[in-house]
């Protein structure tokens, strides 16, 4: 069987909302990788600046901050964020669709699922993924891949069994949805800033511990002298509990919106939002932990594997939208 | 130089640059749909490669049937020799409309769904079709993007000057789609 060996340049070409929500998400992956880099280096800033703070009032402490121990704090944090999300990005789908467990199948082992996959890239334009099971009874679906050029699709033995032809075509084109724009890519680098950040809040409030408590010794000599120091660690301490827990939610809040994107990508491929609500509703009746699923790989899934989130009180901290939200919202698509 | 010449200078290299950046959006563009259109054609040989097979497998089993099997084996033979956008849509649409007909009449064999090579063949023949939509799909997405480019001005001109043209959409009208009807005049 024939498929597209090479992806053609969709640079020529501005006729469908898919490429321009492609060009959206590298955009928007830029901005927030900027935006969390500027906290990381935030942190960073503060922390060099408690380390060499050397005693005084709050307007040294003020001056402390915009002083070299701090912009090189600053500039350290920045530039390791950037690398781990480099390599990350050169590295990370390898690592993503191995933690899963999920075995590549043949043409001659799954022919249906394979055609899909194959009607679902040529409705996308885009290369061909690799195909992969994951053998669990509990029907999901997951994307993965740094590029179009190199992605994958996996689905879980459960989902072959529950699904009719439609509806596994529905899921697979959210899936094809989810490589075509980037949306891989694009959690994984904000997946690993939130990691960083969230690293360097703990080391910075161990680092206060030590640090703020040598200076406390020093201060108790020359108590006149403390207001500074108490103002730069109560500003440590409000950024590293903050910034980590800010960082999370934007994480979610852009899972959120990747999920409603790749529903809308999957009808615009199908051409029938039928096939995608009734695979919905199957999914989310027989949504259970599987082995292979972690935090870390929650949000490549159609559905999270973890947790139900199905209320609102905890619509802010999931990684994908409530199941009424996401079928209301394909029924209008009607 | 005085200050006039680097203004020249300036607006002769900014035309020069979207020159080359227009020609290459609408070379990326034609190679595009080109691709899109190519993989129409994959799929449209393989789906006359895949309706002889099916036609053999199933034509003792449905023995009453031999006039909705011969319709298939025509619409396939015709859709083989059409050529031209026009003619091929109405060729192919026809040969769904017969190859849809046969599913439908295939559903009253039960004998057909316990085999498994039947059951192989359709399942290629329905994924061959819906590559067949899903390339048009794509093809006359792409064909929109680069035909608005040849239309919309400035981008015109440089397509009228290096001979890129409008593309044709593939369009399979709704009424051809249906299975044709028997007039009785």
């Amino acid at each position: 069987m024939s498929v597209p060996s090479s992806v053609p340049a969709p640079s020529g070409l501005t006729g469908t909302d898919f490429l321009a929500a492609q060009r959206a998400n590298r955009r928007r992956t830029r901005w927030l990788l900027t935006i969390l880099t500027l906290i990381a280096a935030g942190l960073g800033a503060l922390i060099g600046a408690v380390l060499t703070f050397e005693g005084g009032t709050a307007e040294d402490a003020f001056q402390a901050l915009i002083g070299p121990a701090a912009i090189g704090g600053a500039l350290v944090f920045a530039l390791a964020s950037t690398i781990w999300s480099g390599i990350t990005l050169a590295f990370g789908d390898r690592m993503l669709s191995g933690i899963a467990g999920a075995k590549e199948v043949t043409r001659e082992e799954e022919p249906q699922l394979h055609n899909i996959v194959e009607e679902m890239a040529l409705a996308a334009g885009l290369p061909k993924p690799r195909v992969l099971v994951i053998e669990t009874e509990v029907p999901n679906a997951f994307a993965t891949g740094m590029r179009t050029s190199r992605s994958a699709i996996g689905v879980t033995r459960g989902l072959l069994k529950t699904l009719n032809r439609s509806e596994l075509q529905g899921v697979i084109g959210h899936e094809m949805g989810h490589i075509g724009n980037l949306d891989t890519r694009y959690m994984t680098a904000v997946g690993v800033t939130v990691g960083l950040i969230a690293m360097v809040s703990e080391i910075a409030l161990r680092s206060m511990q030590w640090g703020g408590m040598g200076r406390n010794r020093s201060s108790n000599s020359d108590s006149k002298k403390g207001g500074g120091q108490a103002i730069l660690v109560i500003l440590l301490i409000v950024l590293a509990i903050l910034a980590p827990i800010a960082a999370k939610l934007v994480q979610f809040a852009v899972s959120r919106q990747r999920e409603y994107l790749a529903d809308a990508t999957s009808v615009q491929f199908t051409r029938n939002p039928e096939g995608l609500i009734g695979a919905l509703e199957k999914l989310t009746q027989a949504a259970k932990p599987f082995p292979g699923v972690s935090g870390a790989t929650q949000h490549l899934f159609i559905v999270n594997p973890l947790r139900q989130f199905s209320s609102r009180a905890w619509a802010l901290f999931a990684t994908h939208p409530a199941l009424e939200d996401r079928i209301a919202r394909l029924r209008d698509l009607r | 130089m005085d200050t006039s010449t680097w203004v020249v200078i300036g607006i002769v290299v900014a035309v020069g640059l979207w020159l080359m950046m227009t020609y290459n959006r609408l070379v990326a563009g034609r190679n595009q749909a080109k691709n899109a259109w190519s993989q129409i054609d994959v799929q449209l040989k393989r789906r006359h490669d895949l309706i002889p097979n099916l036609v053999e497998v199933v034509k003792d089993a449905m023995g009453y049937e031999q006039e909705t099997l011969k319709l298939v084996v025509e619409a396939r033979n015709a859709a083989v020799k059409a050529t031209g956008p026009a003619e091929i849509g109405r060729a192919e649409a026809a040969l769904t409309a017969a190859t849809t007909q046969l599913f439908a009449l295939m559903e009253n064999y039960p004998q057909l769904k316990a085999n498994d090579n039947v059951m192989q063949l359709q399942e290629e023949l329905t994924a061959t079709e819906n590559k067949i939509s899903f390339s048009r799909q794509f093809y006359n997405d792409s064909i929109m993007g680069l035909n608005n480019m040849v239309q919309s001005f400035p981008a015109n001109l440089i397509a009228g000057m290096f001979g890129f043209t409008e593309m044709p959409h593939l369009d399979i009208p709704e009424s051809e789609r249906a299975v044709p009807k028997v007039n009785l005049r």
